[in-house]
C-alpha cells in the first residue's frame, strides 16, 4: 500500500473545506452559547455568563416541549417511510409492464423543494378551502382543520414527510435487494420456510446495513426539518408542530435572541451526534471495520 | 414464484403514481389558476387554464438571473462534492490512517448541525475574514458553492464510501504493478468502476444544492440569488401570489426533473450502500 | 380604469416617462448634486409590497436616468428583510444604504443608533438639499420616525391604517336589510359596536348557512402558529376596549400584570380577547390559518361579510379584478369601539386601531451616505407620489390626497383616502419599545395556546403578563 500521506492529501480538500465552513463557524455557536446576547436587550453587548444559558434550558417548557414533538415527528415519519418504501421496493421487485415509468413517477417527489412542498400541502390543506378538507367534509363528513387540531396538523405533516421522502427510501432499498444472491431463498424454499420466516431470517439481516445507512440519511434530515414546516403550519396549532428547528429559527431571527439560542442549538447538535453515533456504533462501524 | 395476473399490479401501481403525482399536478394547477379563483370550492379537474403566470414569470429578466445562478450554484457544488467525496473515500478506503473511522464520522456530523443559528456566524465570516479588500464571499456564487458543501460533502462520502470499498483493491495492486502513478490509478482505473455510484452522488447532491432555502435566502443579496429565494419575494403583505409562486416552482422543477431522468438508470445501480453483494 | 390595468401602466411608464416629473427645470439641480457620485451603486434591502416594487421598478430606474446613480433594491419577504438588515447594521458590513423600517421596528433600531440623522446630514450639507424635498411635506405619519428632538431617521415610504372593511352590496341589499330588521329589531347598517358587530356578524353567518352561500359575517386573522394573530389582538381590538400598547406600562416599569400595574390581563383584556374569539368561532374555517394575507383573500373571494382589513389589502380589495371578487362592493368605516373609547382617544389618551407604514431609513454603516440621501430625498419629493399612491394604496405626502388620481381612486376604494385624511389621528402604530420583536415572541407561543383553545383566556393572559414581564427582566428593561 501507498504511504499514508497521499491519503492525508486525497482527505485535505474535503477537511479544509468543512474546517472553514463547519468547524469555524461551531466554535463560534459554542463561544456565544456561554454568554447572554440579544442585540435589543438593554444592554447589546454579548456579556459572558457562564452555565447559565445551559441551566436556563434545562426548565424551558417550549424547549423540552420541541423536543418531544420532534423526536415523536421523526419516529413516526422514518418508520412509516420504512415500511412503505420497503413494500414499494418489494413490489419493484416483480416484472410488470411500464415498470420504468411508475418507477420514474415515484422518484418525483424527490426532486421538489422543501419550501415547495411546504407552500403546496399548505394550500391543499386549507381549512375549507384546501382541495383535502372540502372533499374529507364533502365525501366523508370530516372535518379537517389544521389550524385547530394538534393531530391534524401533526399527522398531516408525517404524511407530507412520508410523500416527500419515501422515494429515496425505496430507492436504496430496490438497489439492496437487487443486489441480494437468490440461493439462499431458493434453499429456504425449498426447506418449506414461509414468506414471513423467509423475511425475518434472510432477506432483513441480509439489506439490515442498507436499512441502517438509509435511516441514518433520514434521521439526520428529518431531525433539521424546518423549511416544509415553517411554510405548513409555522409551528402551530399551539407548539403542536413547533419542532427543534423550528423553535430554534424563531429564537434566532424574531427574537434575536443570539445567546440562548446558540447554547439550543449546541445541545440540539450533540443530543443528534449522540444519537446518530449510537447507531453508527453500533450497527454499521463493526462492517466497515471488518472489511478495511 | 406464482404469476399474478398482471392487472391487479397495474392497478396498484396507478393508485400509487397517482397519490405520488396529486401534489405535484396541484402545484401545476395552482400555476395556471387566476388569483380571484383561488380561494373559491377547489375542483379536481382543470377547466379553462389561465397562462398569464406563466408569462409573467418567463418575463422577468431577475428570475432569469436567479435560474442561471441556481444551476451555476447546484451544478458546482454538486460536482466539487462528489469529486471531493470520492477522493475521501478513497483515501479512507485504501489507507491505513489513524483515527480515520472518527474522521469519518465527524465529516458526517457536519450534516446533522440546525442550520438557523450558525447562520450568523457564517454571515461574519463570510463578511470580515474571508474578504479581501472591498471583495468578501458574501453574496457570491463561489460562497455558496462552498457553503452548501457542508451538507453535500458529508452525504457525498456517507453514499460514496460503500461504492468504494467494492472495488476490489486487487485492482489497485494490478495497476501498480504495471507501474502506474497513483494518480493514474485512481482516475483511470478506480473512477471509472464507480461511475453508478458517482452518478447517484452527483444527481442527490445537485438536488439538496438546488432546493436550499435558508442559506441562499441569507446569504445571497444582489449577485447570487437563487431560484429559490426569488420564491420568498412573493410573499408579501399585500398576499403571497401563490400562483406565481406555483408558476416559479413549476420552473424549479422542470431542470430537476431533466437532470434525473438522464441518470435514472445509475440511480439504483449506484445506492447500494454496500448491501451483501452476490 | 381598472386597479390592475393602472399597475401595468405605471410599470410602462419606466420607459415612457423616466424623469417626466421634472419638466420645471429642476433636472439640472439633481445632475450637479450627483456629479461627485458617478459609477456609484446604491442598495437598498425592503420587504416585497406593492410600494416596494414600485420603488425597484419605477422610482430607481427614474433615478438613475435621472442621476447617473444606479439603485439595486433587493426585495424579500418580512422576516427576511429585518434579520438581513439587523445582521448587517449590527456587524457594520455596510452592504445596505437604505433599509426598509417598518415603524414598528423603529424603536429598536434606534436605540441601537443603527440609522442616520436625515435632518442633520442635510442641515450639514446644504450641496445636498434638493429645492423639490422638504419634511414638512409629510403626513403626521413622519412623526414616527422622528426622535425626541424632532429629527427626522426615514423617508416615510408606506403608510395605512387597518380599517373596518364591509360588503356594501350585501348592507344595501334589501331582501337582507328586510331579513336583518326582522331578526333584530333595528336597521341593518355598519357596526359603530361591539355589541353589533357581533350581531351583523352572527346574522350574515347563519344567513350564509340557511341560503348555502359561502358567506361568514366576520373574518379573523388568527394564525394559531403566526404573530399577525398576536398583533390583530394587541393593535387592532384590544385598544377599542381600551387597552393599548399591549397592555404594558411604560412609565411604570414596563409592568404588564395587572398585580404590577399594567393591564395586559385586566379584566378589559380578557373581554377584549373573549369577544375576539367569539368572533373568530363564526368566521369562515381557514381564519384559524389566516395572516393578514389571508385575510385579504378571504374578504376578496367575497367569504366574508365585514371584518378588520389592513388598508393595503383594502386597495386591491376594492379596486383589482385579477384578484378580487368584489370590486365596487366594498365600504370603509371606524372599527367598532366600546363605549367612551372614541371620547378618551379624541381626548389624546389611546387610539382605535392600527396605524402601520414604513420608512426608507439610511444605516449610519452606509459607504454613501450623500448619494444615499439623494435617492431618499427623491422619493420622498411631492412629484413622485400621486402616481406611486395610484399603483400602491399609500399616502405620505400630505398634497398627495388633493391630486386628480388620488381623487378618482379615493371614490374607487369607498372612501378609503378620505378616512386615512381625516380619521388618520385616531389611529396609532406600535408603541415605542426598542423590545418589540422581542416581547411578542416570548408570549406568543401563549398565546396560540389561547386560540387552540389549550389554556383558557384568563389563565392565558395572565400567564402571558407574566411571561412578558419575564422576558422584559431578562432583557434588562425592566428591574
Amino acid at each position: 500500500m501507498r504511504s499514508n500521506a497521499l491519503g492525508w492529501i486525497l482527505l485535505a480538500p474535503t477537511l479544509v473545506i468543512l474546517f472553514f465552513f463547519g468547524v469555524l463557524p461551531f466554535i463560534y455557536v459554542v463561544f456565544v452559547s456561554f454568554h447572554s446576547w440579544n442585540p435589543f436587550a438593554a444592554n447589546p453587548e454579548m456579556v459572558f455568563n457562564g452555565a447559565d444559558n445551559f441551566r436556563r434550558i434545562v426548565f424551558d417548557a417550549e424547549f423540552l416541549n420541541s423536543v418531544g414533538v420532534t423526536v415523536m415527528f421523526v419516529f413516526f415519519a422514518v418508520v412509516s417511510e420504512l415500511i412503505v418504501g420497503y413494500l414499494l421496493a418489494q413490489a419493484f421487485m416483480k416484472d410488470f409492464p411500464g415498470k420504468a415509468i411508475f418507477r420514474t413517477i415515484h422518484t418525483l417527489p424527490l426532486i421538489m423543494a422543501p419550501i415547495i412542498v411546504g407552500s403546496v400541502w399548505k394550500l391543499m390543506t386549507t381549512p375549507s378551502i384546501g382541495i383535502i378538507p372540502h372533499y374529507l367534509d364533502e365525501w366523508f363528513g370530516i372535518t379537517m382543520n389544521i389550524g385547530t387540531s394538534a393531530t391534524a396538523a401533526f399527522t398531516t405533516i408525517v404524511i407530507m414527510d412520508v410523500w416527500h421522502w419515501t422515494p429515496l427510501v425505496t430507492l436504496t432499498l430496490i438497489a439492496a435487494l437487487v443486489s441480494l444472491p437468490p440461493d439462499p431463498f431458493e434453499q429456504a424454499q425449498i426447506d418449506g420456510a414461509n414468506k414471513r420466516q423467509i423475511f425475518w431470517h434472510i432477506t432483513l439481516p441480509m439489506i439490515a446495513p442498507a436499512v441502517v445507512a438509509t435511516v441514518f440519511i433520514r434521521l439526520m434530515d428529518a431531525l433539521r426539518t424546518v423549511d416544509e414546516v415553517w411554510m405548513l403550519t409555522g409551528g402551530g396549532p399551539g407548539s403542536a408542530t413547533r419542532f427543534v428547528g423550528v423553535h430554534i429559527f424563531k429564537e434566532v431571527f424574531p427574537k434575536t435572541n443570539y445567546g440562548y439560542g446558540s447554547t439550543i442549538s449546541v445541545i440540539v447538535l450533540y443530543l443528534t451526534i449522540v444519537a446518530c453515533w449510537l447507531l453508527y456504533v453500533t450497527m454499521l462501524a463493526p462492517r466497515n471495520t471488518k472489511k478495511g | 414464484m406464482r404469476k399474478q395476473s398482471p392487472i391487479i399490479g397495474i392497478i396498484f401501481w396507478v393508485i400509487v403514481s397517482f397519490l405520488t403525482l396529486f401534489p405535484i399536478y396541484w402545484l401545476f394547477v395552482i400555476s395556471v389558476k387566476p388569483a380571484v379563483q383561488l380561494f373559491s370550492t377547489p375542483d379536481v379537474i382543470l377547466s379553462d387554464p389561465y397562462w398569464g403566470n406563466y408569462a409573467k414569470v418567463w418575463g422577468d429578466r431577475l428570475l432569469r438571473s436567479y435560474m442561471l445562478n441556481s444551476v451555476i450554484i447546484s451544478t458546482g457544488n454538486a460536482v466539487l462534492c462528489t469529486i471531493l467525496g470520492f477522493f475521501a473515500c478513497y483515501a479512507l478506503s485504501r489507507f491505513n490512517m489513524a483515527g480515520k473511522e472518527s474522521m469519518f464520522f465527524w465529516t458526517i456530523t457536519n450534516r446533522m448541525a440546525p442550520p438557523a443559528v450558525f447562520l450568523l456566524p457564517l454571515f461574519l465570516l463570510m463578511t470580515q475574514v474571508y474578504a479581501v479588500g472591498d471583495w468578501r464571499l458574501l453574496d457570491t456564487r463561489i460562497g455558496m458553492i462552498l457553503v452548501y458543501c457542508t451538507f453535500n460533502l458529508p452525504f457525498a462520502i456517507w453514499t460514496l464510501r460503500p461504492t468504494v470499498e467494492g472495488i476490489p483493491k486487487e485492482l489497485d495492486e494490478a495497476a501498480y504493478v504495471d507501474g502506474a502513478s497513483p494518480w493514474k490509478v485512481i482516475t483511470e482505473v478506480v473512477f471509472p468502476l464507480c461511475r453508478p455510484g458517482l452518478a447517484v452522488t452527483l444527481i442527490l447532491t445537485w438536488v439538496f444544492a438546488w432546493n436550499e432555502y435558508l442559506l441562499a435566502a441569507t446569504l445571497t443579496n444582489f449577485n447570487a440569488r437563487t431560484l429559490t429565494t426569488g420564491l420568498s419575494e412573493y410573499v408579501t403583505t399585500t398576499g403571497t401570489e401563490w400562483g406565481i409562486m406555483a408558476t416559479i416552482s413549476v420552473f424549479t422543477l422542470i431542470p430537476a426533473l431533466i437532470v434525473f431522468g438522464l441518470v435514472q438508470k445509475h440511480i439504483v445501480a449506484g445506492l447500494t450502500f454496500g448491501a451483501v453483494k452476490g | 380604469m381598472s386597479f390592475a390595468y393602472k399597475l401595468a401602466g405605471s410599470a410602462l411608464a419606466i420607459t415612457v416617462a423616466a424623469g417626466a416629473a421634472f419638466a420645471d427645470g429642476h433636472e439640472d439641480w439633481w445632475k450637479q448634486a450627483a456629479e461627485p457620485y458617478q459609477g456609484v451603486t446604491l442598495r437598498g434591502v425592503t420587504e416585497s409590497s406593492p410600494p416596494s416594487l414600485y420603488i425597484r421598478e419605477v422610482l430607481a430606474p427614474q433615478f438613475e436616468e435621472l442621476t447617473g446613480i444606479r439603485v439595486d433594491v433587493e426585495t424579500t419577504s418580512w422576516d427576511q428583510m429585518f434579520d438581513k438588515a439587523i445582521k448587517d447594521m449590527e456587524a457594520g458590513t455596510g452592504i445596505y444604504d437604505m433599509v426598509y423600517i417598518e415603524q414598528d421596528i423603529i424603536y429598536s433600531y434606534l436605540a441601537r443608533d443603527f440609522l442616520t440623522d436625515l435632518t442633520t446630514l442635510l442641515g450639514d450639507n446644504p450641496d445636498l438639499q434638493a429645492p423639490t424635498y422638504s419634511e414638512d411635506n409629510f403626513t403626521t405619519f413622519a412623526d414616527y420616525f422622528k426622535d425626541d428632538e424632532g429629527h427626522l431617521y426615514g423617508v416615510p415610504m408606506e403608510a395605512f391604517i387597518k380599517v373596518y372593511l364591509y360588503r356594501k352590496d350585501l348592507f344595501e341589499d334589501a331582501d337582507i336589510q328586510a331579513a336583518f330588521k326582522e331578526k333584530t329589531g333595528r336597521d341593518l347598517a355598519p357596526a359603530t359596536t361591539h355589541d353589533e358587530y357581533a350581531e351583523i356578524a352572527q346574522f350574515f353567518t347563519d344567513w350564509g348557512k340557511e341560503n348555502d352561500m359561502d358567506l361568514w359575517g366576520t373574518t379573523a386573522q388568527a394564525h394559531t402558529g403566526h404573530v399577525a394573530s398576536w398583533y390583530e389582538y394587541f393593535e387592532s381590538i384590544a385598544p377599542t376596549f381600551g387597552v393599548y400598547n399591549w397592555g404594558i406600562d411604560a412609565d411604570n416599569n414596563y409592568a404588564a400584570s395587572v398585580e404590577n400595574g399594567g393591564e395586559m390581563n385586566s379584566d378589559t383584556a380578557k373581554e377584549a380577547l373573549t369577544w375576539w374569539l367569539s368572533m373568530r368561532d363564526i368566521a369562515p374555517p381557514e381564519s384559524v390559518q389566516s395572516t393578514w394575507t389571508e385575510v385579504g383573500t378571504t374578504f376578496g373571494a367575497g367569504r366574508a361579510a365585514q371584518g378588520l382589513v389592513y388598508g393595503e389589502n383594502a386597495g386591491w380589495i376594492a379596486a383589482d379584478d385579477t384578484k378580487s371578487l368584489v370590486v365596487g362592493k366594498v365600504g370603509v368605516a371606524m372599527p367598532p369601539l366600546a363605549d367612551g373609547i372614541l371620547d378618551e382617544v379624541e381626548g389624546g389618551e389611546g387610539y382605535v386601531g392600527y396605524y402601520d407604514g414604513g420608512a426608507f431609513g439610511l444605516p449610519t454603516t452606509s459607504k454613501q451616505k450623500e448619494a444615499a440621501a439623494l435617492f431618499l430625498q427623491y422619493i420622498g419629493q411631492n412629484e413622485v407620489q400621486p402616481d406611486w399612491a395610484v399603483a400602491a394604496p399609500r399616502v405620505t405626502n400630505t398634497a398627495t390626497y388633493d391630486d386628480p388620481k388620488v381623487q378618482e381612486m379615493n371614490a374607487e376604494l369607498g372612501g378609503y383616502y378620505d378616512m386615512l385624511k381625516d380619521k388618520g389621528y385616531l389611529f396609532a402604530g406600535a408603541p415605542a419599545y426598542p423590545f418589540h420583536a422581542q416581547v411578542r415572541e416570548a408570549t406568543a407561543p401563549t398565546f396560540y395556546k389561547i386560540l387552540t383553545g389549550d389554556l383558557g383566556v384568563s389563565e392565558g393572559l395572565d400567564q402571558m403578563a407574566a411571561e412578558a414581564e419575564a422576558e422584559l427582566t431578562n432583557l434588562g428593561y425592566r428591574n
